[in-house]
């Protein structure tokens, strides 16, 4: 075997010092701690050349981080779940100074009731900030993902910040193995980060300034939208580099099984890995099943998955988020991509579960094929999944009644 | 028919207020009403733009009013302010009202189309008012001209100034003012056409193909925003009183003030906002103050 | 701390602005006139960070008033971006990737809203890491930039219109104002000081005292604000000296903990002078004089320069309540 046993923690931590990070402003939060700590430990040893500070929270953070990055240094930080949430004002500041940083993101469900285990709404209520979003499946895709989002965050036709995601406890805590890339390799892959008017004393600039009217807003709105659509392009020209120098392959999504699939299954992060065992298991059963994993979020990849979901019979997307009142969000976003497309599938089927890391079960995954089979061949509308099983529902009911003194 | 008005002041001038006074004046006649500011980063002595609509059918339009029938221009300054730019879009037939002592006839440079009432509501203000607070003035004027019932009008003065907090004695003072400028005016007509739009929509490619990266590189360029527009009143230095004690310029908050080659503080009255700090820290009194524009 | 100043008269201020002319402010705006007169003493190369506040309009794009660096952050957490550009420049400094010609002084500025309220947080943290930045709070005690709310700078007796002045309430804001130095020193910062706009020399000197000392140094400006409480713009240097002469805003440094009045009054006006000044305190005297309050206000005035004059062995002449 290859590489060495490491967590997706451990590996993001790797990755930043491979990638010479200058500067790391952090705070704990679990389960994104052991990340923080790792570097914490490796600049105090002397192993990693870079200054870490402990701030005094999320918010003040990521105000740090985009403040370095403006002024010139190359900064990594990371964060979980209600850290992301508090730091969300700065996220919007830092994509509008364009200030190309990298924050790792480790998900976990957000409060109230508090929870440690994954669900991905912390990291989509980033989703409008402007921050770049790649999300991980493994751990070997955390480290070479937080090395290509340095790459296409700080080219100059992008300059934008970017999230790496990975999921809380399922990759943050599991150790696997990962090859890590040759430091020599990644100094020629990533070259050193040249800031776009930073903060100068020979050259002062004002970064940050108001803006009194709405077609200037517009404007620099606009423009980063635009920077974020390139970052695509941008992503898989590196991407074709990186696997020039290191042999792994990345692309904006990654399809499983779907050659002559009929029923395909979107999903994102560590769950994708249940989803590609549902599909060998319908495969198993003659169902034409596959599955097509989001690894970029933002920009949304519409043109690739509108490509390999037309033709499909029915299409599913697993959300493991909820927006109260709507639903899951990929759902949305996968359907937009498909509307124009001319031969696109005749249903899509929402299905939400895994919220808080709930474990989903090889009986709930095949339910959610199932159901796409049975919509196809009744013809009926979806109507949207949420995934529970009995004998969960039994062991929260008995919860409930001694919370409330019934039992 | 809509009457849409758009006033033109400096922050403090009383903008806001007038745009109030005057749609308070037309619900008070009877009619369908609208009035609103835009609020900027801008600050007593900048340029500020309020708006009021009136209308005896009910008001379909919302928002910044583009195609105004009268704009009123509360300091004459402004005319010549790119960044206030009160008479752009002025409809055909429309009315310009202008708070001035210079101009005389007509005020908006190449427009024999529209009609120009010119007014010394400054000078009115102090001599009323003590205060170059020119809100009811103005409000009375474009009042007057539009046909908005008198007693209409004098309520709205009452209820908008007593709402911010003037004393029954200034408010008293401000129905006068108003009644004077009222008087003095008779109603035009306002039959109006909007002028061709030449706006052209520009296709996303187009506007993000140059970067777009908001970043102010040449630092220290705002010389160029003329403050000096703002000034009420202009100090003017004594040379002879003048002992080049440093004192006023000490005391600029707005580095309008520079030591020159002979050792001498120099204004620069493209950015002086006439606050007047120097002349009250000048211990020799060597400073004195002139009204703007006025006699 | 006994070193030579270039500072001897008003004179010596250094005649080269870095604050140029055409800010949005307000006409007599005392906050942009302290700002202009610290920037001085700094020289050029700074980097602002700012909080949102008057400042942050008056940096209004395409057009930029200060010669230096100028970088928003946001309400909250604008010493935090001090610590990330301290610590860039840091870092690539000492991987030599910047030389040090480049290095610039940091220095946050905010208003009291921020300085008192909402950015205490991220303020308590850049302290406990001594972080080595200045922190400008042009204190004008309240939510002046959108439009004169009460905060925690905001003076007992003040109305603001989150606090006005009303039959019920006739006092407006009567929490007391929070004292920022004493927090600041309570947290060990090497060097607190209070500025007013009208004492230009011991202004001047405190900055070039400051510049000595590395770690986190607060300036506490004094700043009249002509639109939120209410006078004409020419008395803005006036009104400070003013709250100077009654010992309202005491001018006084400290140094390693060690506190000093850097200009004692001998006699005290009474604050009903300097009260009377401005409309924010227009219902303390009016329709009637509200005596109780204002005794109120003398007499913590009182108290608080016999507690200091005790403490560093001087003798303040107070006035008596206005009532006698």
């Amino acid at each position: 075997m290859k590489g060495r046993l490491l967590t997706g923690n451990a590996a993001a931590a790797a990755a930043a010092r491979l990638a010479r990070v200058d500067y790391v402003p952090a705070y704990p939060i679990t389960p994104q701690t052991e990340i923080i700590e790792t570097i914490a430990d490796w600049v105090r040893e002397g192993t990693m050349d870079s200054k870490f500070v402990q701030l005094e929270s999320e918010h003040s953070m990521m105000t740090a981080a985009g403040a370095a990055s403006l002024a010139g240094a190359r900064v990594f930080t990371a964060t979980s779940s209600q850290g992301l949430l508090y730091a969300l004002e700065m996220l919007y500041n830092v994509s509008g100074w364009r200030a190309p940083m990298l924050l790792v993101n480790v998900s976990r469900g957000l409060a109230a009731p508090i929870v440690l285990e994954p669900d991905h709404n912390d990291v989509l209520a980033a989703r409008d900030s402007g921050f770049l979003q790649l999300h991980s499946e493994t751990c070997q895709e955390v480290a070479d993902l937080v090395l290509l989002a340095y790459r296409v965050a700080e080219d100059k036709r992008v300059s934008l910040p970017a999230i790496v995601n990975l999921d809380g406890f399922y990759l943050s805590f599991t150790r696997e193995p990962v090859v890590l890339p040759d430091q020599g390799k990644v100094d020629q892959f990533l070259p050193p980060y040249e800031p776009v008017s930073p903060l100068s004393a020979s050259r002062p600039v004002a970064r940050g300034s108001a803006v009194m009217e709405g077609f200037v807003y517009s404007y620099f709105r606009y423009n980063l939208h635009a920077a974020a659509l390139r970052a695509k392009n941008v992503f898989n020209e590196a991407a074709g580099e990186y696997e020039q120098l290191f042999g792994r392959e990345y692309g904006p999504v990654e399809g499983y099984m779907l050659d002559d699939a009929e029923y395909v299954l979107v999903m994102s992060n560590s769950f994708t890995a249940l989803g590609r065992q549902a599909v060998k298991r319908m495969r198993e059963r003659g169902v034409h099943a596959g599955l097509l994993k989001l690894r970029m979020v933002r920009p949304f990849p519409t043109e690739e998955v509108a490509a390999l979901l037309r033709g499909r019979k029915v299409v599913g997307v697993f959300d493991q988020n909820l927006s109260p009142g709507l639903g899951g969000i990929f759902y949305s976003e996968v359907a937009g991509a498909l509307y124009h497309v001319k031969n696109r599938p005749k249903a899509i089927l929402p299905a939400v579960g895994a919220l808080g890391g709930k474990q989903i079960t090889a009986k709930e995954m095949d339910s959610v094929f199932e159901e796409m089979v049975r919509i196809d061949r009744d013809g009926v509308t979806p109507s949207p999944m949420f995934l529970m099983r009995d004998d969960e529902l039994a062991r929260v009911r008995k919860a409930v009644a001694i919370a409330e003194g019934r039992s | 028919m809509t009457v849409r008005v758009r006033f033109h002041g400096r922050g403090g001038q009383g903008a806001k207020t007038a745009s109030r006074i005057l749609g308070n004046a037309a619900f008070n006649d009877g009619y369908f009403t609208q009035d609103f500011p835009i609020y900027g980063a801008e600050r007593r002595g900048a340029p500020v733009t309020a708006f009021t609509r009136f209308s005896r059918e009910e008001i379909t339009e919302r928002g910044f009013i583009f195609s105004p029938d009268i704009s009123a221009v509360m300091d004459d300054s402004l005319i010549a302010d790119t960044l206030a730019n009160p008479f752009s879009g002025l409809r055909r037939g429309g009315v310009a009202v202008v708070n001035t002592t210079k101009a005389k006839g007509s005020v908006v440079p190449g427009r024999d189309d529209v009609k120009s009432v010119c007014l010394d509501l400054t000078g009115q203000a102090l001599k009323t008012l003590g205060k170059p607070v020119l809100s009811a003035g103005i409000a009375a004027a474009v009042a007057r001209i539009s046909g908005i019932n008198k007693e209409a009008l004098l309520t709205a003065v009452v209820d908008e100034l007593k709402d911010i907090g003037l004393s029954a004695e200034m408010v008293q003072k401000n129905v006068g003012f108003a009644a004077a400028i009222y008087g003095e005016l008779s109603p035009l007509e306002l039959k109006t056409e909007e002028l061709d739009a030449r706006e052209e929509l520009v296709p996303l490619a187009v506007v993000v193909s140059e970067g777009g990266i908001e970043a102010v590189t040449q630092a220290g360029n705002s010389a160029i925003r003329h403050t000096g527009n703002w000034r009420t009143f202009r100090p003017n230095i004594d040379y002879e009183k003048c002992t080049d004690c440093m004192m006023c310029y000490a005391y600029c908050p707005e580095s309008a003030m520079a030591v020159g080659p002979d050792g001498r503080v120099k204004i620069d009255y493209d950015n002086c906002k006439g606050c007047m700090i120097c002349m009250v820290e000048c211990p020799l009194k060597a400073i004195s103050q002139t009204l703007e524009g006025g006699a | 701390m006994a070193t030579a100043t270039r500072f001897r008269t008003l004179k010596d201020m250094p005649k080269e602005d870095y604050l140029s002319p055409g800010n949005t402010l307000c006409a007599g705006c005392g906050g942009i006139l302290a700002l202009r007169i610290f920037h001085k003493v700094l020289g050029p190369k700074v980097a602002w960070v700012n909080a949102a506040g008057c400042m942050t309009v008056s940096m209004s794009y395409p057009l930029s008033p200060l010669k230096s660096n100028w970088l928003y952050t946001a309400f909250a957490s604008a010493p935090a971006g001090a610590q990330g550009v301290r610590d860039a420049l840091d870092v690539l400094m000492a991987k030599g990737k910047l030389p040090a010609s480049e290095d610039l002084k940091v220095v946050v500025v905010s208003g009291d809203g921020a300085a008192y309220d909402i950015g205490l947080q991220s303020t308590s943290g850049a302290i406990d890491r001594r972080l080595d930045f200045y922190y400008l709070c042009y204190d004008n005690e309240a939510y002046g930039n959108t439009g004169f709310q009460m905060s925690t700078s905001t003076p007992y007796g003040s109305s603001t219109k989150t606090t006005p002045a009303t039959a019920a309430y006739p006092l407006g804001n009567t929490a007391r104002k929070k004292d920022l130095f004493e927090v600041w020193r309570a947290m060990k910062a090497p060097y607190v000081a209070t500025l007013a706009n009208s004492h230009g020399l011991d202004f001047l000197r405190k900055v070039e005292r400051g510049s000595e000392i590395k770690g986190p140094r607060l300036y506490i400006a004094f700043a009249a604000c002509p639109t939120g409480w209410g006078f004409d713009t020419r008395n803005s240097v006036e009104i400070e000296k003013l709250a100077v002469q009654t010992g309202v805003w005491p001018l006084k440094e400290s140094v390693n903990g060690a506190v000093r009045h850097t200009f004692v009054p001998r006699a005290l006006i009474p604050v009903s002078d300097y009260l009377k000044t401005q409309e924010r305190f227009n219902h303390l005297f009016e329709p009637s004089e509200k005596t109780e309050a204002i005794d109120a206000i003398q007499e913590s005035v009182n108290v608080y320069w016999k507690e200091a004059g005790a403490r560093e062995g001087f003798e303040v002449k107070l006035p008596g309540s206005s009532s006698r």
